[in-house]
């Protein structure tokens, strides 16, 4: 890699060391580097950002390694106490990290200890842990939180000097980027003059990133935005089918393209295809072996559901250059370099601006090199969004990543937590978490509600004598003391990142690695299946471990993961629309428009190409039903209240039930009768007015919230999975957030976690700022509405590739009645 | 409340949308699966459950009784949800409602949660029997096994249904599920959950739907 020289910037005699131990490795310092490390030294804080692989590692962990130099601990003198954590979003990236850690540790003979401790640590390890901490410690948020549940958690964090949270950007917008920001919030309390640093991709709200990681208490140092290199020149371009009336208009496989991708994979040395999905990643991977089976040994897949010991092998071939192709999903999206990769290859639409920038970056590390991604459309529709986005790299519209406004779900796991680890009064706490910008709006009555959920069992008004968790002492601190509790507490921290998981072993014994357990509980004994690269038949489940074994059939059931289907930003979501609007003129820039011309001239030609000022409504009639199309074009999320919005709105005017499907384009209103589509448009269809009421009313409903209740469920410790000691009594205390939800709902309506089920579904899936936005420019244009006798293009992802809900103004009884004639006539005609 | 009458070897059989069964030839009302107490065991153990389900399934079961003037009440397992489920303010809920019935005789088939959590007390004057408890052409138990001579009404299973309709709709129900030798009732308990049950050529499937009982398929 081609450092630059800047000789004008070495002027702080403090971190010679670090420049010295560069020099030995051939390399210069950036300026941003010797900037952070001064910064650190004065005790500063701050983020960094820049693209992956660009030296953001060494630049926080050289200002912890300078400072320890200049207090001399030299080898031979006993290792010192816990003094860095470093915090990463993937247990994957933690052994990466720790070797990239290690290496100036030996050069420069500091005494420390460096470990990692996460889901994959050994038994050993963790029981040497429980005694002693390295100096520094790789972690994540969970097993963090796990540190902090320990009864002399204080005493463990005494001479902590610095936390540095890699890929923050990544952690930020989740309730894992909350975690962390409790745990930092507790660090700080206990160590006031504790540094922090982030190292995050470079995203559209950087100050907010910021807060969230230094927090927001009013006496702290503002904090410093650090940024590193400008990234290089980036190609986007794409594999264009050669007959595209022969591709398909939905559906997202695109094994068609099969052929081209061998061949660009042969061009390069070393390649990476990116997916979307995990069982896009097995597909493909099979894909390319069964075309080149002389590519067997040279090529593998990488996704997070694999075991440690595969990706540790997988990366290891990327990075020493062994390997010729690797599949992967985004579990390679971060973490450090593999400077071989000169080819990166995107299945699927990116869905977004930040995304295609971070894998694009991937590839050209060598010197002179662009980075450059090509983008391999799955169907005909793709290659819009791939213009789309090659628009957004240009114009530089990268999106923003929106935390987390304080979730009582992750509240009330975190009180227990610090109830555990020490105890803790009341009002200090509260005073501590309000210093996150999570939580800095916390009102008094949320705060007292979930100290009364954890402490009661439910608000002050009701009083259960029997409930057990959290108890107050005489003294006014607040501890844990019954042990089930505490058990139970420490399994379930930790539980945020994904549905319960199921290991994969072979009947002979071998591990495979981990599926979510939804997946599992479809397979019957004897059906097959595609994991880690094999066809498997499945024998049975027994101890949270599906048992297989190898099948020599290929035609497998694929596993079907739940949860990887990313929405198109908002960002690319406009460019979409420009890119439409110019084709509506007749003007097909770029090679994707000029290849999907045809097909667009078939949608203008049976109904109609919207302008970016257009709705276009597309009413067809079919077998199933009446469906109603509508292309507002502003990504899944955005669509998701649309339908219930608009599937409400209809079913107050007449009695009528609809089914609705959405994607990124737009929704799918299904009805058995037809809907009265002019008089909703004339009753304010598409009216910004009455927004506030008529969302949640819409989501009752549509019964997103239930949904949205199993995370919080979790989080909150009222659902739990996997207690490998807990025995029969465990078993009575099983219920399915379902469940929970409808006694919350109809038992304790003032329950505060049913109303983050509500608001969460507004914000984070309907996104209801959004939809607003949505709605004022729908109302501000033209609807036009087409009949066509077929489905368009445009239509037909909707028809085939559904992700559905529902909505009735009906009874149940009616709606079953009507099922019920469904159901004989189904008979009748001997189906 | 819309009750559905059926004929089950050739006896005559109400369901009741209160999700229980009545059997008016000998007024004996039937009712699976009240897992008294689940909340509370749920709290001792450090799960925060509203309050108030034992009250409203009782309050269903007052109505069940009042609406059908049945003098027998069989209860076709898992009384008690747990041992936990023992707690003084469920106890007290309990007897409260057996004083304001003091002529109904009630009876309990012991079921698999029965065992763990132990008879009822006492002053409940709750007969405890082990199945199944011939009352022929039936026999009552909790669990849905076949048995010689006789028809088994059973619970154990929580069983629903999901409709599917045209246009995609989906709806999931709690059900009677009546199969050649054994029919299943729907758990009684309001914090219970559900199970879809598999459904065989044949079987006769009732639904609940709100206030009324519906035949399906």
């Amino acid at each position: 890699m081609i450092r630059i020289r800047r000789p004008d910037t070495t002027s702080d005699p403090r971190i010679e060391p670090a420049e010295r131990w560069f020099a030995s490795r051939g390399w210069e310092p950036f300026a941003f580097q010797r900037e952070v490390w001064s910064a650190y030294l004065d005790g500063e804080s701050g983020l960094i950002h820049a693209a992956t692989g660009t030296g953001k590692t060494y630049a926080a962990w050289m200002g912890a390694v300078l400072e320890s130099l200049a207090e001399g601990s030299a080898t031979g003198a006993k290792a010192p106490p816990l003094r860095i954590l470093w915090i990463t979003p993937l247990r994957a990236l933690a052994a990466d990290t720790e070797a990239a850690l290690r290496a100036p540790l030996a050069d420069l003979e500091l005494s420390w200890t460096l470990e990692s401790r996460t889901g994959d640590t050994s038994a050993a390890v963790r029981s040497r842990q429980r005694t002693r901490l390295p100096t520094a410690l790789v972690t994540t948020p969970e097993s963090l939180a796990l540190l902090l549940s320990r009864d002399e958690a204080r005493a463990l964090f005494s001479d902590l000097r610095a936390v540095i949270v890699d890929e923050w950007h990544e952690l930020m917008g989740s309730k894992r980027g909350v975690q962390a920001e409790l745990a930092l919030a507790r660090l700080r309390g206990w160590r006031p003059e504790m540094r922090t640093w982030g190292l995050s991709a470079t995203i559209g709200n950087l100050e907010d990133a910021k807060d969230a990681l230094l927090g927001v208490r009013a006496e702290s140092t503002p904090g410093r935005i650090v940024r590193g290199l400008v990234p290089k020149d980036i190609v986007v371009d794409s594999l264009i089918p050669p007959t595209i009336e022969r591709f398909p208009w939905a559906g997202h496989l695109g094994t068609q393209m099969l052929p081209q991708v061998v061949e660009a994979v042969e061009e390069g040395e070393t390649a990476i295809v990116f997916t979307n999905t995990r069982s896009q990643t097995e597909i493909w991977y099979q894909a390319l072996l069964d075309a080149r089976p002389d590519w067997a040994g040279q090529i593998a897949l990488h996704h997070g559901s694999l075991d440690r010991a595969r990706r540790d092998w997988v990366e290891d071939g990327l990075r020493t250059g062994k390997l010729r192709c690797v599949v992967a999903t985004s579990s390679l999206d971060l973490g450090v370099d593999f400077s071989p990769v000169d080819r990166v290859l995107q299945i699927g639409s990116p869905k977004g601006v930040a995304r295609l920038l971070q894998r694009a970056g991937r590839s050209g590390h060598r010197p002179g090199a662009v980075s450059r991604v090509t983008c391999v459309p799955t169907n005909t529709l793709e290659l819009i969004e791939v213009a789309a986005a090659r628009d957004g790299v240009r114009a530089v519209s990268v999106e923003s990543r929106h935390p987390v406004e304080r979730p009582l779900d992750l509240l009330a796991q975190h009180v227990v937590t610090v109830a555990l680890g020490g105890g803790f009064r009341a009002d200090e706490l509260k005073e501590e978490v309000r210093t996150t910008r999570s939580y800095a709006g916390l009102m008094d009555d949320e705060w007292q509600w979930v100290l009364d959920f954890v402490t009661r069992g439910g608000d002050a008004l009701s009083a259960y004598p029997e409930f057990q968790r959290v108890v107050v002492r005489d003294d006014g601190t607040y501890v844990v003391e019954d042990r089930g509790v505490a058990r139970r507490h420490r399994m379930s921290i930790g539980t945020i990142v994904s549905d319960a998981s199921i290991t994969v072993k072979y009947v002979a014994g071998a591990r495979l690695g981990s599926v979510e357990e939804s997946f599992i509980a479809r397979l019957n004994p004897g059906d097959r299946f595609v994991f880690a690269g094999k066809p498997l038949e499945f024998v049975r489940v027994r101890d949270m471990t599906a048992w297989v074994r190898r099948t020599k059939s290929t035609k497998g059931l694929i596993p079907r993961w739940m949860g990887a289907r990313m929405p198109l930003s908002t960002e690319l979501a406009a460019s979409l629309r420009a890119r439409l609007e110019e084709a509506s003129r007749g003007v097909f820039r770029d090679p994707e428009m000029e290849a999907i011309r045809p097909i667009l001239e078939v949608q203008a030609r049976w109904s109609r190409i919207p302008r970016a000022d257009e709705l276009l409504i597309e009413r067809v009639k079919t077998r199933e039903g009446h469906h109603l199309f509508l292309f507002p074009f502003d990504g899944r999320l955005v669509h998701e209240g649309l339908a219930a919005l608009f599937a409400y709105r209809i079913s107050r005017l007449v009695p009528i039930s609809f089914t609705m499907s959405m994607n990124d384009y737009g929704v799918e209103l299904l009805s058995p009768e037809p809907a009265p589509l002019d008089e909703a448009l004339a009753a304010g269809l598409l009216s910004p007015q009455g927004l506030v009421d008529d969302v949640p009313a819409s989501l009752n409903a549509a019964e997103m919230a239930r949904r949205q209740f199993r995370e919080i469920a979790r989080v909150a410790g009222l659902v739990f999975q996997g207690f490998p000691y807990a025995g029969k009594s465990a078993r009575q205390l099983q219920a399915s957030s379902g469940l929970f939800f409808d006694v919350f709902t109809r038992y304790d309506p003032g329950n505060l976690l049913v109303s983050q089920a509500h608001r969460e579904v507004m914000e984070r899936q309907l996104e209801s700022s959004r939809l607003g936005q949505t709605l004022e420019r729908l109302s501000a244009g033209r609807v036009v509405i087409t009949e066509p006798k077929r489905t368009p293009p445009l239509a037909f992802p909707l028809l085939v590739d559904r992700t559905r809900n529902s909505v009735t103004s009906e009874s149940v009884g009616d709606r079953v009645q009507r099922m019920k004639v469904a159901l004989e006539k189904a008979a009748d005609t001997g189906r | 409340m819309k009750d559905l009458e059926i004929e089950l070897c050739g006896e005559r059989l109400v369901l009741l949308p209160e999700r229980a069964a009545y059997r008016p030839s000998n007024r004996t009302l039937l009712v699976a699966d009240p897992h008294f107490g689940k909340a509370a065991a749920f709290r001792a153990h450090g799960l925060a459950v509203p309050g108030g389900t034992t009250a409203e399934t009782l309050a269903r079961l007052t109505a069940a009784l009042e609406r059908t003037a049945a003098e027998h009440l069989v209860y076709l397992g898992d009384f008690f949800h747990a041992r936990a489920s023992r707690a003084a303010a469920t106890l007290d809920t309990l007897a409260r409602w057996r004083d304001a019935h003091p002529h109904l005789r009630i009876t309990l088939v012991r079921g698999n949660h029965d065992r763990h959590a132990g008879d009822p007390p006492g002053e409940l004057g709750i007969e405890c029997v082990d199945g199944p408890l011939p009352d022929a052409p039936f026999a009552y138990a909790h669990h849905p096994e076949p048995a010689p001579a006789c028809y088994i009404l059973a619970g154990h299973i929580h069983p629903s249904v999901t409709l599917r309709g045209i246009g995609r709709q989906r709806q999931r129900l709690p059900c009677f599920h009546f199969g050649p030798r054994v029919g299943i009732l729907p758990a009684f308990g309001e914090f219970t959950g559900t199970a879809d049950v598999p459904v065989s050529e044949g079987d006769r499937l009732y639904v609940v739907a709100d206030a009324q009982v519906l035949e399906i398929g």
